[in-house]
């Protein structure tokens, strides 16, 4: 492609990306008497009361650290219990590997509404009800099926020269894992991993039926409780999404570059 | 040297994985199809077992299969137009040099915001009277009221919101294909779209499918975006599966009925994910 | 980044983590357990208010009152969809997590049927029943008990443009054929003003709307216990809601995604000259930054010629849940917060609009918030929606076949006999 041609297009996409969310961040900032009125398209005085009302009318700054909480150890989680498996699936030798994929993807298939009922049953009788360990069981088991698929494709298209190398040079299958494999598929991971946090960080459905405090309340929870009985905030409610979302993207701009573009540039072997 | 003689066994491997679903999974799954043969609804007394009843009123049910063409229709258009583009972009982005991080921030922006807030957002820029496309446009299309356009206006919004889902995934297998394979093409003298049908989509192939896989198993659950913009109407032209399910479930109480449509958006998927195996097979023989 | 940089970073991360950890324990820790031997119940509601200071006074007022007794308040989100599916989710599990919840008027039925709620005959006796408008006792009577006792109501009011009828002489409505031709008539003298906006989109706010145009026709969708949905009075009052987008075009077409903020920015912005919607838009047309301060007006509802009007009741009522480990002191608080003094003090703090008929004639509360005297009679003449245990799943018939209706999908006719054939099968469907 004509690096013109591409310039355009990228510009393009930006554009398409960011539009919405641009205008989510212009809402951010209108005063409250011009929320809803067209003409003007931008604020004629920009204003921080939104922002400022978020963190004020509610514990908006503990419903951030709890998702945070929730959604690192979710992707920990996952990583490291999803990983392993996948390299078992891709590079050892086990018996029933479709099945296997196939049920894990199976899991994934049912309607969340409802599973969400038999769940809350069952850890409202282990006791884990209004706790954030109930939210991190949940979200792990539910982005397993992704990690799992995603990661199992990566390991699979590792050169098997490679890992035969390391074991010729004494490695245990662990060592041969941890040390070649790994760090081969650090896009799959990242991309898992980013795609489990938001998942995590996002999720609605379970952190509403589960959880019932501040305690172990999420941002997708504090955020569907601006809204009064009819009247809804949507500059308080731009102002949190341009909060909430900013992290997520900076942590991926980071990991993007440290990790991803680290590895494959030393990769560039013969 | 053989790789099968291992010390440790893959089972180590899988064990934490395979003993965390089943503890989680195992009970609701089987809760719900053992419901789904139940008449289980809370205004009726206690459940009893009514064995394939709930499939047969399914079958006999006109609203089921409304939901269930606007859930293909949405399905079908909305994952094909995500594929297209992803891999558009992601093929851009992936020989984008300087500020690429910065791209795939960017990018990932539309998949990072919470669904309950960019469903709100985007309800309202689709108002017909207060707002924001109407105005830029000049016109007056009644965007989510409208029965011909209240579909294609949820499957935008949803294109706009999981492309980066896709992007993300091709991204990262494209970065898996060494470069060395691509410098061989050069030097054969291949041209831009024989590098790109011969080389790289074969080599994306298995990422392609995961992508294609997930985002039919996600657009045929699609209930928050649909559910916030429309409701399911006007006169139910925008009511999916899911849609149905949360209305019988937690609207009707009917817990059966609600659990066979669960299971019946189960099988359609699964069906789905049959077809994409079949024909990936096809396509890569 | 090689094994060793991998590895510090996961370690790195893992202790980041560990440290949150500690600090989310260290921080809920402050919260505190009760006091030992201290009855701790909980009151589950919707966010009904913005500051919620005076409730939180009140609550503790309580306290003082019963010592011994701490509540704690739990909100949910606002939305009603939302709070159902908690609650359905909770109470059919039996939980004992909460004691009191408010419950939306057309669910009291439904819960009592399913045996989530306890009964409440006790704190609200025939003798003291007067007390309350008739309209919110109706929805919470089921089979002749009690199972909540109304906290605050609401009912559909016709807000309209002063200044523009003025200016063109127009008087204010009193039947809906009259509202037509204002709303033609004055549409064509003002460019770029609506003439009637309302709430048309496939929730439940439309069975709202469409209720009370079939109620001040004279017509009914249940009467003796039978269904009467599809009768020649119901089918010209849901033509005329249908011409007034198709025919009269005083409505425009886009009403089918309206609710009520939407339409409530219309006309807030002064592009509207009529308005159905609850009372709360009232103090947000007052506000001196509003667009249209100062030239709103507002009365009850048309009527069709020979019919009377009719709002539908809407309110939110108190109910003690059936698994419940503290029920008399949770029947107390309910009892406490229907009080006369605690509506009265509700009402002075957030313009709360009670469910007891006293506090609209309290000239100290009339002078604080002059709006609840229009009101009275709004409330005493509302309706509730059929008091069945399935009206939920009644609903969700009657907005499918109304939004076919407004979006001129399908004739009255054939809607209301749809709408009729399902609700035979829902209300015949008893085992």
């Amino acid at each position: 492609m004509r690096p013109v041609l591409r310039a355009a297009g990228l510009a393009l996409v930006i554009t398409w990306c960011l539009a919405p969310f641009l205008w989510q961040v212009i809402t951010s900032v209108r005063p409250a008497a011009e929320l809803m009125s067209l003409p003007p398209l931008i604020p004629t005085r920009l204003t921080a009361e939104h922002y400022a009302a978020i963190f004020a009318g509610h514990p908006f700054l503990r419903i951030i650290a709890n998702s945070a909480l929730v959604a690192a150890c979710t992707t920990l989680l996952a990583l490291a219990v999803g990983a392993p498996a996948a390299f078992a699936l891709a590079l050892l030798r086990v018996r029933g590997r479709a099945v296997i994929l196939a049920g894990v993807l199976a899991i994934s298939m049912f309607p969340p509404i409802a599973t969400v009922s038999p769940l809350f049953l069952a850890l409202s009788a282990l006791g884990l009800h209004d706790t954030l360990a109930a939210l991190v069981i949940t979200y792990t088991t539910f982005s397993l099926p992704l990690a799992v698929w995603l990661l199992t494709n990566f390991f699979a298209a590792l050169p098997r020269e490679l890992y035969a190398a390391a074991r010729v040079d004494g490695c245990t299958a662990f060592g041969a894992f941890a040390r070649v494999a790994l760090p081969l598929a650090a896009p799959g991971l990242l991309a898992a991993g980013l795609l489990t946090f938001i998942f995590a960080w996002n999720e609605f459905l379970f952190a509403l039926t589960f959880t019932a405090t501040e305690a172990a309340r999420t941002i997708p929870v504090g955020i569907a409780l601006f809204p009064g009985l009819h009247e809804v905030p949507y500059g308080e409610i731009a102002a949190a999404a341009v909060t909430v979302t900013l992290p997520v993207v900076a942590l991926a701009c980071v990991f993007q570059r440290r990790i991803v573009e680290g590895l494959t540039a030393g990769a560039v072997k013969g | 040297m053989k790789l099968e003689r291992e010390l440790d066994r893959p089972l180590w491997y899988l064990l934490p994985g395979g003993v965390l679903l089943a503890a989680v999974t195992l009970f609701p799954l089987a809760h719900v199809l053992w419901a789904s043969l139940e008449r289980r609804s809370v205004l009726h007394g206690p459940p009893r077992f009514v064995g394939l009843e709930n499939y047969l009123r399914l079958a006999a049910d006109e609203r089921f299969w409304n939901a269930l063409g606007n859930t293909v229709y949405f399905a079908a258009v909305s994952v094909a137009l995500e594929l297209l583009l992803g891999l558009a972009i992601a093929l851009m982005l992936a020989r984008a040099w300087r500020g690429r991080a910065l791209f795939y921030g960017v990018i990932l922006l539309p998949w990072a915001v919470p669904t309950a807030v960019s469903a709100r957002m985007w309800e309202w820029m689709y108002d017909a009277e207060i707002g924001v496309l109407n105005y830029l446009a000049g016109a007056h299309v009644n965007w989510l009221g409208s029965p011909a356009w209240a579909l294609n206006a949820a499957i935008a919004m949803d294109v706009w919101k999981s492309t980066p889902f896709v992007v993300l995934l091709l991204l990262a297998g494209l970065q898996g294909i060494p470069q060395d394979v691509y410098r061989a093409a050069a030097v054969d003298g291949a041209s831009g779209w024989s590098v790109l049908a011969r080389i790289t989509l074969p080599l994306l192939a298995p990422v392609i499918m995961v992508a294609l896989v997930f985002r039919t198993i996600d657009a045929f659950r699609v209930f928050d975006a649909i559910y916030v913009l429309t409701g399911g109407g006007p006169a139910d032209s925008t009511e999916t599966l899911s849609i149905y399910a949360y209305k019988a479930l937690f609207q009707g109480l009917e817990f059966g009925y609600g659990s066979a449509l669960a299971v019946s958006v189960f099988a359609c998927v699964g069906l789905a994910a049959l077809l994409y195996a079949r024909l990936m097979r096809e396509a890569l023989r | 980044m090689s094994p060793p940089r991998l590895a510090r970073c996961v370690s790195g991360c893992a202790r980041a983590l560990l440290l949150a950890w500690v600090a989310a324990l260290l921080a809920a820790c402050n919260a505190g357990p009760p006091a030992p031997g201290a009855t701790v119940i909980v009151f589950k509601h919707g966010k009904l208010f913005g500051d919620p200071a005076p409730l939180r006074a009140l609550l503790d007022e309580f306290e003082r009152h019963h010592p011994g007794t701490v509540v704690r308040e739990e909100t949910l989100p606002a939305a009603s969809d939302e709070q159902h599916q908690f609650y359905a989710i909770n109470l059919q599990a039996k939980s004992p997590a909460f004691d009191v919840l408010a419950v939306d008027v057309i669910w009291v039925a439904e819960f009592a049927h399913a045996g989530w709620l306890r009964e409440l005959t006790p704190q609200l006796p025939p003798h003291e029943r007067a007390a309350f408008f008739p309209g919110p006792i109706e929805a919470v009577t089921y089979r002749g008990r009690v199972y909540a006792v109304p906290w605050f109501v609401d009912a559909g009011l016709l807000y309209y443009r002063r200044d523009l009828l003025e200016k063109h002489g127009f008087a204010v409505p009193r039947t809906w054929e009259e509202l037509a031709r204002t709303a033609q008539a004055v549409m064509a003298r003002e460019p770029g003003i609506v003439g009637f906006v309302w709430q048309g989109k496939q929730y439940e706010g439309l069975v709202c709307n469409a209720l009370e145009y079939v109620w001040s026709n004279g017509g009914e969708v249940m009467s003796g216990g039978r269904i009467a949905l599809d009768s020649p009075r119901n089918r010209q009052a849901l033509a005329f809601m249908a011409d007034l987008v198709h025919r009269y075009g005083v409505t425009p077409a886009s009403v089918t995604t309206a609710t009520e903020e939407p339409s409530r920015h219309v006309f807030g912005q002064g592009r509207a000259l009529f308005l159905r919607n609850w009372p709360y838009a009232w103090r947000l047309f007052q506000d001196p930054r509003s667009q249209v301060h100062g030239k709103v007006g507002v009365t009850m509802l048309p009527r069709f010629e020979g019919g009377v009007p009719a709002a539908t009741l809407g309110g939110w009522q108190l109910a003690v849940n059936r698994s419940s480990r503290h029920p008399e002191a949770a029947a107390e608080l309910v009892r406490y917060l229907t009080s006369a003094p605690a509506q009265r003090q509700l009402a002075l703090a957030y313009g709360f609009q009670p469910a007891r008929i006293a506090p609209y004639r309290d000239p100290e509360l009339l002078a604080a918030q002059p709006f609840l005297a229009t009101l009275e009679r709004v409330f005493a003449e509302a309706r509730p929606r059929p008091v069945t245990p399935y009206y939920v799943r009644v609903s969700q018939v009657l907005q499918s076949e109304f939004s076919a209706i407004v979006a001129g999908l399908k004739t009255p006719g054939a809607a209301l006999a749809a709408a009729e054939r399902k609700l035979r099968e829902i209300l015949a469907d008893e085992t």
